[in-house]
């Protein structure tokens, strides 16, 4: 029993999952699932579609080149049943997994180096085009901060401040979202919890990627690699 | 070396009925008197052409079919020779070969006439002439032809003497027990009958002796006369001794039972002696069982001895009626017959200094046999275990256990399981029945099975290490710093305001089935622009709006109440005007407000003219409307108004017959 990479996706294809293609001259070609082979019928090639491990390895999303990497290979050498040798093997696999997900989370780390950045500057950019947009106060709300100030002695521009600071923060919150909790991996390892307010439903933008990138497969597909 | 497959001759009869009937078949008279002449003719002339090339073709068959004596073997020229005389034959031929080559020469003749005919009859009678002459030529024919049948029936039946062969010849007087012999050595049935002369022809029967094929020739009797007075059936004999390279069996009864006195059979033996120059000869002393060597006075003794005196003649003895010594007798001949084979093969491929030539060489060197270097004698190994095991005895307790005796004892088959794991070669045999770990967190463990994995994870935590201390896995951590926040938070609330923006617009946009309203004409309520005003920060109590808008004059254009996006003035208020007839028909059946829609499709559009106001407008046109449907009325047609309920099957939609493609589109 093994689990054999998907021949299109790359995904694990488990026994008793997907199906397996013997082609006349004898190779064998393993699919996870019927997407797969569908598109192997189809004649597509996985290097052009995005969702496949070859694609995401061409276009450089994922580490390639590593010496943890060497370990797994199907060597085609038999080798008779030893005790302690798979013992070894086994705790072997799962330090050399502990290694490889560091790496991999550097790896990651580096490919999306420089994104704030650009973030930080499209955002200048955004702003300085619409600062009509951005939140004021209405002319009654003026008004009643006036007569307040004038009852209370304070001064009118500070509560006007205050007013506005207040309405900048709930305004993204008022009808959709909520809070969420989420796992941010360090790259020393360790684990924290974070928790952050999110905009739900169709307000939520597509490019917080920096939040969601302790998840294996991340959907990162911005200008950084093209 | 047969002639069996030579085909059937025909009588001249037969012969000519067969090249008419084949011409009449294959050219079949489709001619008639209209056609032009140039066809007739030609018509004409392939008939002839083609029975004259019928005929060659056949004679040529018959001719090439027969063997050419000059290239036979001699003793089969011989044979022939004696058998249907050699010069008959050939002129038999030649007449043939003479005939076919006369029809061709009419052909070309009669050809060449028919290019000159002026008419059909005179084409079908040039024809006829020399179709006629061919037959005529034919039927002269009838000697020879009917000859070469009988003479291919008996070649048919020649037995089949392969001259080159390892060959036995049996000859001797009639009667001797010649014919017994070849019957007790071969699977030939030749037949034995107490007469002379029972054996008219050669026959053949075969032999095997160590492996090889040996070819027995049982001859007919032959009486001691000259040469010339001898008849076929002894020249056959004489023929077969004078050109076959054989071992000779001359065969002498001396019990004399044969009827012939043992003087004349060995007078024979003198006179053809000539015969057996070059040959091994054995005189064969037949039917012993009856009277032996010692038993003949001494005279006729010597007369015997006398005879294997001269060259390498061997005495035999044999009985055919008793089987005595006919064995001994054949494998006597045979060894000697190939020891002699082997010496002249080996005597011809040598050249007169010793050299071998190439083709003797090849040979000798094919049956070359090796053997083991040095003399070195190897025996045969069997090992200690092997020679004191037991045999095998299923009755036997203290056998040795099958795999199948162990099944036998687990329950049998289908409740037995084979121990597969038993016999596995392992460096401990405890770890035989290890549970084996197959994947381990989605990964086979044996595609990291290696026997170096310690060395190889030693140097993998080796370069970790040396990363860790580059500062490959320093976290540098880049928290934006207050100002980047801002400007983020602010970006994140612009573009949710475009969102927001975009999908008012969208909405506005779609028109849900109703018409473009210009901008222009799409009314704002007034709480709308206070509103609005409001939201770009400028107090709208501060700048008395309200106010203004109050003394403003009555708008001209549509009235409010066509606003499209139900804009219509909330502030308005409600005023009770006096309903028309129509109004209040609608009021009763519907509820009030509910039929107020943006539109009011009967007062709509309807405005007073010069000196006229909105009521009498409105009766106006009701007067007009019902004048227009008055005739509908009449004649009970169904108007717009009627209630009309729409096929839900329409005829265009679901007739016809439906080949591929939606059942909407026909």
């Amino acid at each position: 029993m093994r689990v054999d990479p998907c021949f299109f996706c790359g995904r694990p294809a488990w026994p008793s999952k997907g199906i397996t293609f013997m082609r006349n001259d004898g190779k064998s070609f393993r699919f996870c699932r019927s997407k797969c082979h569908k598109n192997f019928k189809m004649k597509r090639n996985p290097r052009k579609l995005k969702w496949t491990k070859a694609y995401r390895k061409n276009a450089g999303k994922e580490m390639v080149v590593d010496s943890t990497l060497q370990f797994a290979a199907r060597r085609n050498v038999p080798v008779r049943y030893d005790r302690e040798l798979f013992a070894k093997t086994v705790k072997a696999m799962e330090r050399i997994s502990e290694i490889r997900q560091r790496r991999e989370r550097i790896f990651y780390k580096r490919r999306m180096a420089g994104k704030r950045a650009r973030e930080v500057a499209a955002a200048r950019k955004l702003v300085a085009e619409n600062e009509h947009l951005l939140p004021r106060l209405r002319g009654s709300e003026k008004r009643r901060l006036a007569e307040l100030a004038q009852e209370t002695g304070q001064d009118v521009e500070e509560l006007e401040r205050e007013e506005l600071a207040k309405k900048a923060a709930s305004k993204k919150t008022k009808a959709f979202g909520g809070e969420v909790k989420r796992l941010r991996v360090r790259t020393d390892g360790g684990v924290e919890e974070i928790s952050e307010r999110v905009a739900g439903g169709g307000l939520v933008d597509e490019e917080d990627d920096d939040e969601n990138d302790f998840e294996d497969v991340d959907d990162d597909d911005e200008m950084d690699t093209d | 070396m047969t002639w069996k497959d030579i085909a059937p001759v025909p009588t001249a009869q037969e012969f000519i009925d067969i090249i008419l009937s084949r011409t009449q078949r294959r050219l079949p008279t489709q001619i008639r008197a209209g056609f032009k002449i140039s066809r007739i003719r030609a018509f004409y002339t392939r008939k002839v052409k083609f029975t004259q090339e019928t005929c060659s073709e056949k004679f040529g068959a018959i001719v090439s079919s027969f063997p050419i004596l000059a290239d036979q073997h001699p003793f089969h020229r011989d044979l022939m020779n004696i058998l249907y005389d050699a010069d008959h034959f050939k002129v038999a031929l030649g007449q043939v070969s003479t005939a076919k080559h006369l029809i061709e020469t009419i052909s070309r003749d009669y050809v060449r006439l028919l290019k000159y005919s002026q008419s059909l009859y005179q084409c079908k009678q040039l024809k006829r002439a020399a179709l006629g002459r061919m037959a005529t030529l034919i039927k002269r024919l009838k000697d020879p032809l009917a000859y070469l049948d009988q003479v291919r029936q008996h070649l048919a039946r020649l037995p089949d003497i392969n001259p080159t062969t390892r060959t036995l010849l049996v000859a001797g007087f009639p009667n001797v027990g010649k014919s017994s012999f070849v019957r007790s050595v071969t699977r030939a049935d030749t037949p034995v009958e107490p007469y002379a002369f029972t054996t008219k022809s050669l026959f053949v029967g075969h032999l095997d002796y160590k492996y090889l094929r040996y070819q027995v020739i049982d001859t007919p009797g032959i009486l001691d006369h000259p040469l010339e007075e001898m008849n076929t059936i002894e020249m056959q004999s004489v023929t077969a001794l004078a050109h076959l390279r054989a071992a000779v069996m001359f065969f002498i009864d001396i019990s004399e039972q044969c009827g012939y006195s043992l003087k004349a059979q060995c007078n024979l033996f003198r006179s053809i002696k000539p015969l057996f120059e070059n040959k091994m000869v054995y005189v064969v002393l037949n039917k012993m069982d009856i009277k032996t060597v010692e038993d003949l006075d001494p005279e006729s003794q010597a007369d015997l001895m006398d005879l294997t005196k001269s060259g390498n003649i061997q005495l035999l003895r044999a009985s055919c009626a008793t089987q005595d010594g006919v064995q001994e007798v054949k494998n006597t001949v045979c060894e000697a017959l190939l020891v002699e084979r082997v010496n002249q093969k080996y005597k011809a491929g040598t050249s007169s200094n010793g050299t071998m030539g190439s083709r003797l060489t090849e040979v000798m060197s094919r049956i070359h046999v090796a053997q083991p270097a040095d003399g070195v004698l190897r025996e045969t190994f069997i090992p200690e275990a092997v020679k004191g095991l037991k045999k095998y005895d299923k009755a036997d307790p203290e056998r040795k256990l099958l795999a199948r005796d162990i099944e036998e004892q687990n329950g049998g088959a289908g409740v037995f399981n084979v121990d597969l794991r038993e016999n596995w070669i392992l460096a401990n045999p405890e770890w035989k029945y290890d549970k084996i770990p197959e994947i381990v967190d989605g990964k086979n463990v044996y595609d990291f099975i290696d026997p170096d994995i310690e060395a190889k994870l030693a140097a993998l935590e080796e370069e970790e290490e040396r990363l860790e201390q580059e500062g490959f896995y320093k976290s540098d951590s880049d928290l934006g710093d207050e100002s980047e926040e801002e400007i983020l938070q602010k970006a994140e609330y612009i573009r949710e305001k475009h969102k927001l923006i975009r999908n008012e617009a969208k909405m506005k946009k779609s028109l849900k089935n109703r018409a473009i309203i210009p901008r222009k004409m799409q009314k704002k309520s007034f709480a709308q622009l206070e509103d609005h005003i409001d939201q770009l920060g400028v107090d709208t109590e501060e700048i008395n709006l309200r106010g203004r808008a109050q003394v403003r004059e009555p708008t001209r254009g549509r009235s409010l109440a066509r606003s499209r996006n139900a804009t219509e003035d909330p502030d308005a208020m409600e005023v009770d005007t006096p309903k028309s007839a129509a109004e209040r028909l609608r009021s009763q059946s519907r509820p009030a407000q509910r039929g107020q829609g943006a539109t009011n499709r009967r007062d709509d559009g309807v405005t007073g003219g010069v000196g006229m106001d909105g009521e009498t407008a409105r009766s106006k046109a009701e007067r007009v409307a019902k004048l227009g449907q008055r005739k509908m009325n009449r004649m009970a047609r169904a108007g717009e108004a009627d209630r009309h309920i729409g096929a839900t099957m329409p005829k265009h939609l679901f007739s016809g017959k439906r080949t591929v493609g939606k059942t909407q589109r026909r």
